[in-house]
C-alpha cells in the first residue's frame, strides 16, 4: 500500500471518530466478558471471533495512527500500521460479524462491535477491497431513485399482476384496489422488498384492516447499510423519505427486512411521520379489533426467531408474541430473554452475498440450529427476509425438521373473512 | 426483429429471495461473452425497477421485457 | 541513596501527578469534543430509569456478574479496595471525620486490604495468562496489573512494619507532614521517612505509584472515567 493510498484510508477512519466511537475504542479493557456473545465463537471456538479480538483490530490501527503511545510505544498496546495484511485482518473480522450487537449485552461498556466493525468495511471500501456484490447492490438501490420515472410503467404492470393472488386471500368490493401505488394522500406508505412474498400477504392484511395505504415503489432493504458506506445508506433510505414527503403520508410502514427498519426508524431523522414496522401494525390491528383470525390454521407447536436489528437493537419484542398468541396456542420461546437471542447468522450482508459465504453461515451457526432444535416446534416464524433466508438454509443443513414461516405471512392465511365481504372465486 | 432474440444462456431465477435475482444475474452476465445475451426470468414485481436500474448500474443493456401473468423474462445483453 | 530517595519521593511525585492530570484531562477532553453519535445506540427492552441504571452498570458490573461469577467477586472486592484505599490515602492528609464512623488509625484494614488486592491481581494476571484471555490481551494488561501488584504489595508492608514489627519511627504524623508539605509546595521529608528501616518500602511503593499515574492516562485504566459514559450509550 502506497503512502498517499493509507492517508486517503486514514482520513476515512477519520470520518468515523464521533464521540461514541471514540468511548468504543477507547474504554476495552479485554476482560473476556463478551467470550461466550458471539455465536461465531461459539459454533467454532475460533478465537478470532470473539468480539474483543474483532474490536482490537480497529483499536490497534487507532493507536498506531491516532494516538501518541503508538507512535512512541507501539508495542504496549500492539498497535499496528494499516497496511494490505491490516486490510485483510479487517475483511475477516467485519464480514465474520453479522453486526447482531449481542456482545454489546455481555460487556460491562457495553462496547458495540457494530460501529467497530463499521470502521472496518469503510476501509475496505476506500481500498476498493469490499465484496463488490453489496455495492453493486447499492448502486442498483441509488439508481433506482435517481430513474425511477423510467422504470415506473413495468412496476405498476407487475404490481397490477399480483392482484389476483391478493384477493385470493382477501376478496374486495368492487371497486377497490388489491395493491394501491402512488396514492397520494394515503395514510400508510409501505415499503416492501422486491419479491412478492413481501407484498402479497401485506397487501391482503391491509386491505382486511381497511387501511388506507399505498404501495412504495422501492424495496426497503438499504444494500448501503450492509456494505457500511454512510453516503450511499442515506440516498437509499433518502428515496423513501421522499416519497413519503410528496405522498404526505402519516406513517411508513417497513416490512419484514431488520436492516431496513432499523435504518428508517433510527436514520430518518425528525419527519411529519412515524415509522414502524410490519409486525407493530399487525398487533395494532389485531388490538383494535380491525383484523380476524383463524387460531386452527396453525395447531403446530411454534418458536419464534427475534431478528437482531428489530429485536434487541431496534425494541420490537413484545408485538410479535402478541401477534404469536393469536395465531397458535402452542408458542415455544426458543430465548427467555430476546435481547439474548442467538443471531441467525446471516446479517450484516452475508445472506446478500449468497452461496460465497454459505458455508461460513452454515458452520458459525450451530448454536442457532441448537436453539431452534430444543424448543422441539415445527414451525419457526420470523420477521425478517435476511433471517428468513439463513434460518431456511440452517434446516436444511442441519435438518432442523422445522417450517420457516415469515409471521406476516402466517398471519395473511388465518385472515377470516366475514360474512360481510364475500370471498370471491377467483 | 427484436422478437427473434437469440438467447445464449438462460437462469431461472423464480421464487428466490431478495437480493438473490439481482445477485444471479449479475454473476451470470459475467459468464457470457459480450454482445452475448442472458434471458432471465423472474416472478418478482420488484425485479421490474431492480433489473433496469441494476442494466444501468452495471453498464448492460437491457434489449426486452416480457410479462406474461406472473412470470417476467428479461433479455440482458452484455455490453462491458 | 537520599538524593535517590529524595528524586522519587519528591520530583518525582510533582511530575507523575502532573501528568496524570495533564495526560487524563487531554484525553478526557478529545473523547468529549467529537461530535455525539447522531443517532441512539441503546440496546432493547428499554430500561426505565437510565439515569439509575446507567450508575449501577457502571458501579455494580451487573453483566459480569451474570456471565462470569467468579470474575465479579474479584472484581469487586479489587475495585471496593480501590476506593478504601483512595480513603485511606486522604486520611494521611486530612482527618476525615465522616470516615471515623469506624474509629480507627489510618489504614482501617491493618494492610490486609492490600493482601487481597494482591491476591485478586493474581487471580487477574493468572486469568490473563490462560486461553482466550491470553489473546485477547495486550502487554499493557499485563504492566498495569503488574504495576498494581507492586504498589498494593509494598504498601500493604509498610503497614505490617509499623504495626507488626514495630518500625515505629515511621509513624502516621511523619505521613502526613510529608503529604501536607508536598501540597502546599514545600516538599520536606520528616527523618523517620529517610532513616527508618523500612523507609525503602515507601521509597519502592511510591516510586511504582509514580509508574502507574504516569501510566494511567495512556491506559485502559482510563475506563475508571470512560465507564459512565459509555454505559450511558447503551441506556439510550
Amino acid at each position: 500500500m502506497d503512502l498517499e493510498t493509507r492517508n486517503e484510508l486514514l482520513k476515512l477512519f477519520k470520518t468515523k471518530l464521533n464521540q461514541a466511537m471514540r468511548l468504543y475504542l477507547e474504554t476495552c479493557t479485554r476482560c473476556g466478558v463478551c467470550i461466550e456473545a458471539c455465536h461465531v465463537y461459539a459454533s467454532t471456538g475460533q478465537v478470532k471471533h470473539i468480539a474483543a479480538y474483532r474490536s482490537e483490530i480497529i483499536r490497534r490501527l487507532y493507536k498506531k495512527h491516532f494516538k501518541l503511545r503508538g507512535k512512541f510505544w507501539p508495542s504496549v498496546g500492539e498497535a499496528k500500521e494499516l497496511n494490505d495484511m491490516a486490510l485483510e485482518e479487517l475483511f475477516e473480522a467485519a464480514y465474520s460479524c453479522t453486526g447482531c450487537r449481542r456482545c454489546m449485552v455481555f460487556c460491562p461498556f457495553g462496547i458495540d462491535t457494530q460501529m467497530l466493525m463499521s470502521i472496518a468495511k469503510l476501509l475496505l471500501i476506500g481500498a476498493h477491497t469490499e465484496p463488490e456484490i453489496l455495492t453493486l447492490l447499492a448502486d442498483t438501490s441509488v439508481e433506482k431513485g435517481k430513474s425511477i420515472d423510467l422504470f415506473k410503467e413495468g412496476f405498476l404492470q407487475g404490481i397490477k399482476n399480483l392482484e389476483k393472488q391478493v384477493v385470493k386471500k382477501w376478496a374486495l368490493e368492487a371497486g377497490e384496489t388489491a395493491i394501491p401505488v402512488d396514492v397520494e394522500g394515503a395514510d400508510l406508505l409501505y415499503v416492501a422488498l422486491a419479491g412478492a412474498h413481501s407484498i402479497i400477504p401485506a397487501a391482503a392484511i391491509f386491505n382486511a384492516a381497511g387501511e388506507n395505504w399505498t404501495l412504495s415503489f422501492f424495496e426497503a432493504v438499504n444494500f448501503g447499510a450492509f456494505v457500511g458506506d454512510p453516503t450511499k445508506t442515506k440516498l437509499i433510505l433518502d428515496r423513501i423519505i421522499k416519497e413519503a414527503l410528496r405522498l404526505k403520508v402519516k406513517e411508513v410502514c417497513i416490512c419484514e427486512c431488520g436492516t431496513a427498519y432499523r435504518v428508517m426508524k433510527h436514520l430518518s431523522g425528525t419527519q411529519p411521520f412515524t415509522v414502524s414496522s410490519i409486525t407493530e401494525v399487525h398487533a395494532r390491528y389485531i388490538r383494535e379489533g380491525r383484523i380476524k383470525l383463524d387460531k386452527s390454521r396453525f395447531n403446530q407447536a411454534t418458536t419464534y426467531h427475534d431478528p437482531c436489528q428489530i429485536a434487541r437493537n431496534a425494541g420490537i419484542m413484545e408485538e410479535p408474541r402478541f401477534i404469536l398468541k393469536h395465531l397458535t396456542d402452542d408458542f415455544r420461546e426458543m430465548s427467555p430473554e430476546p435481547e439474548y437471542n442467538w443471531c441467525c447468522g446471516g446479517g450484516g450482508g452475508l445472506v446478500a452475498l449468497g452461496e460465497e459465504t454459505l458455508d461460513f453461515r452454515m458452520k458459525s451457526s450451530r448454536v442457532k440450529a441448537d436453539q431452534v432444535k430444543e424448543t422441539g416446534a415445527a414451525i419457526l416464524a420470523t420477521a425478517c427476509e435476511n433471517c428468513h433466508t439463513q434460518l431456511d438454509n440452517l434446516n436444511d443443513h442441519y435438518n432442523m425438521g422445522v417450517e420457516v414461516k415469515f409471521l406476516s405471512s402466517m398471519l395473511a392465511d388465518a385472515l377470516v373473512q366475514d360474512g360481510s365481504r364475500r370471498v370471491q372465486p377467483i | 426483429m427484436r422478437d427473434d432474440i437469440n438467447v445464449d444462456k438462460a437462469l431461472d431465477l423464480s421464487g428466490l429471495a431478495c437480493p438473490m435475482p439481482v445477485v444471479k444475474v449479475s454473476k451470470g452476465i459475467k459468464e457470457i461473452e459480450v454482445g452475448q445475451v442472458l434471458e432471465a426470468t423472474t416472478t418478482d414485481p420488484g425485479s421490474l425497477t431492480d433489473f433496469p436500474a441494476w442494466a444501468r448500474t452495471s453498464g448492460n443493456e437491457i434489449l426486452k421485457t416480457d410479462q406474461d401473468g406472473d412470470t417476467i423474462k428479461f433479455y440482458i445483453q452484455r455490453k462491458a | 541513596m537520599q538524593s535517590l530517595y529524595y528524586f522519587i519521593l519528591v520530583p518525582m511525585v510533582y511530575f507523575a501527578v502532573a501528568v496524570f492530570i495533564i495526560g487524563t484531562c487531554v484525553r478526557l477532553f478529545n473523547i468529549f469534543k467529537a461530535s455525539p453519535h447522531p443517532t441512539t445506540l441503546q440496546i432493547y427492552p428499554e430500561k426505565k430509569s437510565k439515569f439509575l441504571g446507567t450508575l449501577l452498570d457502571s458501579l455494580l458490573f451487573p453483566t459480569i456478574r451474570r456471565h462470569k461469577p467468579l470474575l465479579w467477586v474479584f472484581l469487586m472486592v479489587f475495585h471496593i479496595g480501590l476506593i478504601l484505599l483512595f480513603i485511606g490515602h486522604l486520611e494521611l492528609i486530612w482527618d476525615l471525620a465522616i470516615f471515623q464512623i469506624i474509629p480507627h488509625d489510618p489504614f482501617l484494614g491493618k494492610g490486609y486490604l492490600g493482601l487481597i488486592m494482591a491476591v485478586c491481581l493474581l487471580f487477574f494476571l493468572f486469568r490473563r495468562m490462560l486461553s482466550p484471555v491470553k489473546e485477547l490481551s495486550v502487554p499493557e494488561d499485563y504492566y498495569l496489573l503488574i504495576l498494581l501488584f507492586l504498589i498494593v504489595t509494598f504498601g500493604s508492608e509498610m503497614d505490617w512494619a509499623r504495626r507488626i514489627y514495630f518500625y515505629e519511627e515511621l509513624t502516621v504524623e511523619d505521613y502526613r507532614d510529608y503529604f501536607v508539605s508536598l501540597l502546599v509546595f514545600k516538599p520536606e521529608l520528616p527523618d523517620g521517612i529517610i532513616f527508618s528501616g523500612h523507609a525503602f518500602m515507601l521509597v519502592l511503593h511510591a516510586f511504582f505509584a509514580n509508574l502507574f499515574l504516569i501510566f494511567f492516562p495512556f491506559s485502559q485504566s482510563m475506563h475508571s472515567f470512560l465507564s459512565l459514559p459509555i454505559n450511558k450509550l447503551r441506556r439510550g
